[in-house]
């Protein structure tokens, strides 16, 4: 594939969805049926122009094209290489399910005018990111993401929802204006801030530092890390649940990749260690793993249940960042994956049962897997490889995690993998077990009479089913074998990174 | 990865690649999953198809046989998570995997009758099948990372045939048995990745001088990993309440076999993993001893107080599952001696081994014929129950015949199995001279003797006595039932009557694997069991026995009740868990809401900072509102001193209109005067100025200029010219 032809696709990737929003939201005025099949198959052709691009990243492409200067020196460019790839691939075909899903979900609600367009135009913004060439684009398109993201947030508009999405919205500027603060300082040291350039900053200095840090506050806010992780167990439930599946499964992701892109093409691996920066990094990983998964343990709503252990899930991503070995890089980027589709799973389901029953609290779902048997099994199997059951995919992430600080050295880190395992283990089995083989009703089962209770069959829409079984035959397939595609991925994106990473 | 690691001076004398042992594992578990989605009234479908899996496993476990006594059977799947399947069967893996495939056949067929009083058969049958093609995983797998995938299965499909019932005690007991398996679990995922990056490979292969400081952590996590399987105190909570709640044909197979594996996995780790090929030093040396010395104390201190729990329960299968707990400290313990003896412990293995073989036999049995009675009576308490000898005479005798084989009556297997680990004490007390392998002994004969202590309560409390009148009513049990029950019976005294037989053809070419050398070998090759020492052993301790059992009952003892606090569980689980728990949610929570708290009191500090700027802003805006005020008053003020100075102004205007009225009038008066005056004075002023523009006109024309220049004053100029032309030319000359 020529340059050119990755260069075109590209700009048809991101440039779709964004023009088609003005579209989808006229057509609302016209026909809902037109509005609602445009943006299904917005995002289906977005996904599917991403997979055109997959024997390129294989081949190792590397494409770095400035389009035009907006200021000097600071251009919009695009760049394309496995990271982005890996990242756009599975951002857009989440992004394209959770779309179908919606349909079903969202019919009932208000303000469907206003969803689907932004619902793409998030899309668009999203494959910006892992599409633009340097940092400026980069934040360009990242301020548009995390400003769409406030209306999917606010969408129910309740006062919670208000409250949350106020709260989102103070943590992205402030996020957005750390972000911006690392992106000049990075300018003055180095001169640029495209991705193409290789290593930016090579010499530690106080100014480099203070980089860092503003890289680690404006991704880390996205990525949910300690302490900036606030906004998102309160933002991620409110919202409806495709895009609570969106937020959680995909959205967070931006911030890893920002980080992966900032030690690798901003500063180096040698520079991370030699400054002790990746032991920053470490220490706030295992503090957001332990964090998430106890708070997890104590939350009643299932949906901030699952924003919690978000929370802790990227902190496994981080803490492959912090180690910085080969098994740790696969791990991590594995990681991107596997919780793509473990989380969108369970918001789905979740969204499913709040959908048909109405049910939120994790007691009141006792025998709810007896009621809804499809969206309840896709549940346990996403909890399970949340778990780290083998052989889902969870385990895989984990394994090589494991691998990786075991490489480096540190079964201390091995240690926090296990335990937030154990602790995965305590808040999701109580939900999955009870919703199998309990009846609904509370803890009076005694009698054993409960098996003569017929349970009728309430499944919710095919059309909200069938993400659900997607996705969730995704999580065992892409953990059944080490030689799926997205493990593959993994592995050349590590060795592409780990090979400098700008080529 | 998988080929041994460089520098073993032994290696199996020959090694078949054959698919077969994935085919044993993958078939029943495919049989399994299938079952699971037909009809649930198919019942009769379920039946067959798990017979099928079964008998499966059954016959390909001996196919295996012809292969596995000359050497090994390996087959290797790469493409199976990170690090393949990898499979391995020697002769130690082939007995487990022999043993799990009958008794589980002979559980399958006993589920026929049993469960056809039970619910959700197509859930029970499926899962039944699921677990055996697990189970035969973990023994058949060539790697601890295979054997972990297995295990972690099994924990799984298991729980689900714990949980069977549904009932809250079921669910209390299962929810116990699932978080002791998962925790366990991540202790053997951990070691089994210490493993991998300290060595580089998760083979079973003698591993001990490469594991260098790390190795007690590894073995920790690996007793820990196996022994909630095995239930090994103080880990074996969950097998007390899993077992009895569970169907009886599943906890047959669970106590019978399951923990089997948790044992294995010790077997494995303790005599394979942590041995090593070449000569210790004396530091490892003293190392493995005291690995070894560790191992068999917990296994004593498992068997006893496992032994003592059993005699202090009132509920029939609870009695067996603490025995059960008893049983797996004695193969523990064995294991334990056959590991300080290093080389030379060959007896604690051939006994390890013997008793696993025996007390799969004698517990699966000894639960299915309590299950029968159960399955009548609908009955599990012994004061309850009584007088069944009378209405089911083949159940009372198949049971006291596996009763004796428990309790090690000569003739019965169990009395080969503990004469043999008896010796292995016996031999390591002889070779160490220690008090504590001497203390061990004893504890060993005490708990014997309990065993038949408890045995006989329960038989007392099941077969003999009044029947209640409730359960005064004829008994017809199934053909299947009594088939099953009656091939146990013959098995046991089968292996009793003829110890030298398994000892000879299976356990010695077993422990010929690990290269167990010494006078303990040959003492092995010939073994009398019927001779006077052992005989004498066993006699006392059926004395003892007597000694404890005959004023114990009179007396009552095995009626107290040990309060709860006694309890392993109140002491050490409850609270540990529940302070961790509590205090890991608290920290969490602690944390994530101060973190919460910062943000919003920076906040809500920002909000009150904007309110002071606020303030300052309406400070001065009230002063510039008041300044105002000040100047419209001020306006206003002035606008009435205006309009006073306008009055006044008005005023002194009219006055002075008046006055100017008058001024004029004055004036008119006086301009009239002026007028009269003027136009004399003007007469006489235009005569002057006549006269004075006569003279001015004549003192212009006199005045030079172009007009009034005439032609005579330019004649004289030209003239006057000429005449300096003149002069001047002249002069020059």
């Amino acid at each position: 594939m020529t340059d050119s032809t990755i260069i075109v696709l590209i700009i048809l990737i991101v440039g779709l969805p964004i023009l088609m929003t003005p579209v989808i939201f006229f057509t609302s005025r016209y026909s809902e049926k037109l509005r609602n099949s445009l943006a299904v198959i917005t995002s289906g052709l977005t996904f599917a122009l991403t997979i055109v691009l997959y024997p390129a990243a294989v081949q190792g492409d590397v494409v770095q094209q400035t389009l035009f200067e907006i200021l000097p020196r600071l251009e919009l460019s695009i760049r394309f290489d496995i990271l982005s790839f890996c990242l756009a691939a599975i951002s857009s075909f989440v992004w394209f399910l959770c779309t179908i899903y919606s349909l079903d979900y969202m019919a009932k609600e208000h303000a469907l005018n206003r969803y689907y367009p932004v619902l793409i135009l998030a899309l668009g913004s999203c494959q910006g990111i892992y599409f633009a060439g340097d940092f400026f684009s980069l934040f360009v398109f990242f301020e548009l993401m995390s400003l769409i993201a406030y209306i999917l947030v606010i969408h129910e508009e309740t006062e919670e929802a208000m409250r949350a999405g106020y709260k989102y919205l103070v943590m992205t500027i402030i996020g957005g204006l750390a972000l911006f603060f690392g992106i000049v300082i990075v300018f003055e040291l180095g001169g640029t801030v495209s991705l193409g350039v290789g290593v930016i900053v090579r010499e530690p200095s106080l100014l480099a530092l203070i980089a860092f840090i503003c890289f680690l506050i404006g991704f880390g806010m996205k990525a949910g890390m300690f302490p900036l992780h606030v906004w998102l167990p309160d933002a991620h439930p409110v919202a409806p649940s495709p895009a609570s599946a969106l937020l959680s499964g995909v959205m967070l992701k931006t911030g890893a990749y920002g980080l992966l892109r900032v030690i690798f093409n901003v500063f180096s691996i040698d520079l991370m260690h030699n400054g002790g920066w990746d032991v920053i990094l470490g220490v706030l990983a295992v503090i957001t793993i332990l964090l998430g998964s106890a708070v997890a343990l104590t939350q009643t709503d299932i949906k901030r249940r699952l924003a919690y252990s978000s929370i802790s899930q990227l902190g496994y991503i981080l803490l492959g960042m912090s180690i910085l070995n080969d098994n740790a890089i696969t791990g991590a980027v594995f990681h991107i994956f596997s919780h793509a589709f473990m989380k969108s799973v369970l918001f789905l389901a979740a969204g499913a049962i709040i959908w048909k029953t109405g049910i939120r609290k994790i007691t009141d779902m006792r025998g709810i897997g007896r009621q809804m048997p499809v969206t309840m099994g896709c549940f346990s199997v996403a909890a399970l490889a949340m778990i780290g059951i083998p052989p889902l995919n969870g385990f895989l992430s984990k394994w090589t995690l494991s691998l990786g600080a075991l490489d480096a050295g540190m079964p201390f880190y091995v240690l926090v993998l296990l335990i937030s395992s154990l602790l995965n283990a305590l808040y999701y089995l109580p939900i999955i077990i009870p919703a199998f083989f309990d009846v609904p009703g509370g803890d009076d089962h005694g009698t054993g009479d409960q098996h003569e209770i017929k349970f009728n069959i309430q499944e919710a829409t095919p059309g909200m089913l069938s993400p659900m079984v997607i996705l969730a035959i995704c999580t065992l397939v892409f953990g059944l074998t080490p030689n799926n595609i997205a493990f593959i991925l993994s592995r050349l994106t590590s060795a592409f990174l780990l090979l400098g990473g700008a080529l | 990865m998988f080929a041994a690691a460089p520098g073993h001076s032994f290696a199996s004398p020959e090694i078949y690649q054959s698919a077969l042992p994935l085919l044993v594992i993958l078939v029943p578990i495919l049989l399994g999953i299938i079952l699971y989605f037909l009809k649930e009234e198919w019942v009769k479908v379920f039946k067959a198809t798990s017979l099928v899996g079964s008998l499966f496993a059954l016959a390909g476990v001996l196919l295996l046989l012809r292969m596995v006594i000359s050497g090994q059977v390996r087959f290797n799947l790469i493409d199976f998570m990170q690090m393949g399947l990898f499979f391995k069967v020697d002769l130690i893996g082939w007995i487990f995997a022999l043993i799990i495939a009958l008794v589980w056949t002979l559980a399958t067929v006993f589920s026929f009758a049993y469960m056809d009083y039970e619910h959700n058969l197509r859930r029970y049958y499926s899962l039944l099948t699921i677990t055996l093609g697990a189970t035969l995983g973990v023994v058949l797998a060539g790697d601890f990372f295979t054997l972990f995938l297995f295990f972690e299965m099994m924990t799984l499909s298991s729980f689900i045939l714990v949980i069977h019932e549904q009932d809250s005690e079921a669910m209390k007991a299962g929810m116990l048995y699932l978080y002791l398996g998962i925790g366990g679990g991540l202790c053997l995922l951990f070691a089994v990745m210490m493993l991998f990056s300290i060595t580089g490979s998760v083979d079973i292969a003698p591993a001990f001088n490469l594991l260098g400081g790390q190795r007690t952590i590894i073995f920790i996590c690996f007793l820990i990993g196996f022994g909630v399987k095995a239930g090994l105190v103080p880990l074996h909570i969950w097998l007390p309440q899993a077992h009895p709640v569970a169907p009886s044909p599943a906890s047959a197979l669970l106590s019978g076999i399951l923990i089997k594996s948790g044992a294995y996995g010790i077997l494995r780790v303790s005599l394979v993993l942590f041995s090593s090929p070449d000569s210790l030093g004396s530091a490892d040396a003293s190392y493995i001893f005291n690995l070894g010395n560790a191992l068999m104390w917990i296994g004593i201190i498992t068997m006893f107080l496992g032994a003592v729990m059993a005699i202090l329960q009132s509920n029939m299968k609870r009695i067996l599952a603490y025995s059960s707990v008893s049983q797996i400290g004695y193969i523990v313990a064995a294991i334990g001696a056959a590991a300080l003896m290093n080389g030379e412990g060959g007896m604690g293995f051939a006994g390890a081994v013997y008793h696993v073989i025996n007390h799969a036999f004698f517990k699966a049995g000894l639960f299915m014929m309590v299950g029968t009675v159960f399955m009548f009576t609908r009955e599990l308490e012994l004061p309850r129950l009584g007088g069944m000898f009378k209405k089911m005479p083949l159940v009372g005798i198949t049971f006291l015949i596996a009763a004796f084989g428990i309790a090690g009556i000569p003739g019965f297997n169990g009395y080969a199995s503990k004469t043999l680990i008896h010796d292995a004490l016996l031999v390591a007390m002889e070779h160490y001279e220690l008090f504590s392998i001497e203390l061990a002994e004893k504890i060993f004969v005490l708990t014997s003797a309990l065993t038949i202590c408890y045995f006989i309560k329960l038989f007392q409390g099941v077969f003999l006595g009044p029947v209640p009148e409730k359960l005064d009513r004829e008994y017809r049990l199934p053909f299947s039932v009594q088939a099953v029950l009656v091939s146990f019976a013959l098995v046991i005294t089968g292996i009793g009557l003829f110890p030298n037989f398994v000892l000879e053809k299976i356990i010695i070419p077993a422990a010929s694997i690990l290269h167990y050398e010494g006078p303990v070998m040959e003492h092995l090759h010939h073994f009398h069991f019927f001779e006077w020492p052992p005989l004498e052993a066993m006699l006392i301790v059926i004395a003892l026995a007597l000694i404890i059992y005959i004023p114990g009952a009179w007396r009552g003892w095995f009626e107290w009740k040990p309060p709860w606090w006694l309890s392993i569980y109140a002491i050490i689980y409850k609270p540990v868990t529940e302070k961790l728990v509590a205090a890991t949610c608290r920290m969490g929570v602690l944390v994530d809401s101060s973190v919460d708290n910062v943000y919003n009191r920076s906040g809500s500090y920002a909000r009150k900072l904007c309110s002071y700027v606020v303030n300052i802003d309406e400070g001065i805006d009230n002063f510039y509102a008041s300044s105002g005020k000040a100047a419209r008053h001020l306006a206003d003020r002035s606008t009435e001193m205006d309009s006073a100075l306008d009055e006044t102004y008005r005023k002194t205007g009219r006055a002075a209109q008046k006055l100017a009225r008058q001024t004029t009038d004055m004036d008119k008066a006086l301009n009239k005067v002026y007028d009269q005056a003027g136009q004399k004075t003007r007469e006489e002023m235009e005569k002057m100025l006549a006269e004075k523009k006569n003279k001015e006109d004549r003192r212009e024309r006199r005045k030079w200029s172009i007009e009034n220049l005439s032609f005579d004053n330019l004649l004289l100029v030209l003239v006057l010219a000429v005449v300096s032309l003149i002069i001047f030319y002249f002069s020059r000359l």
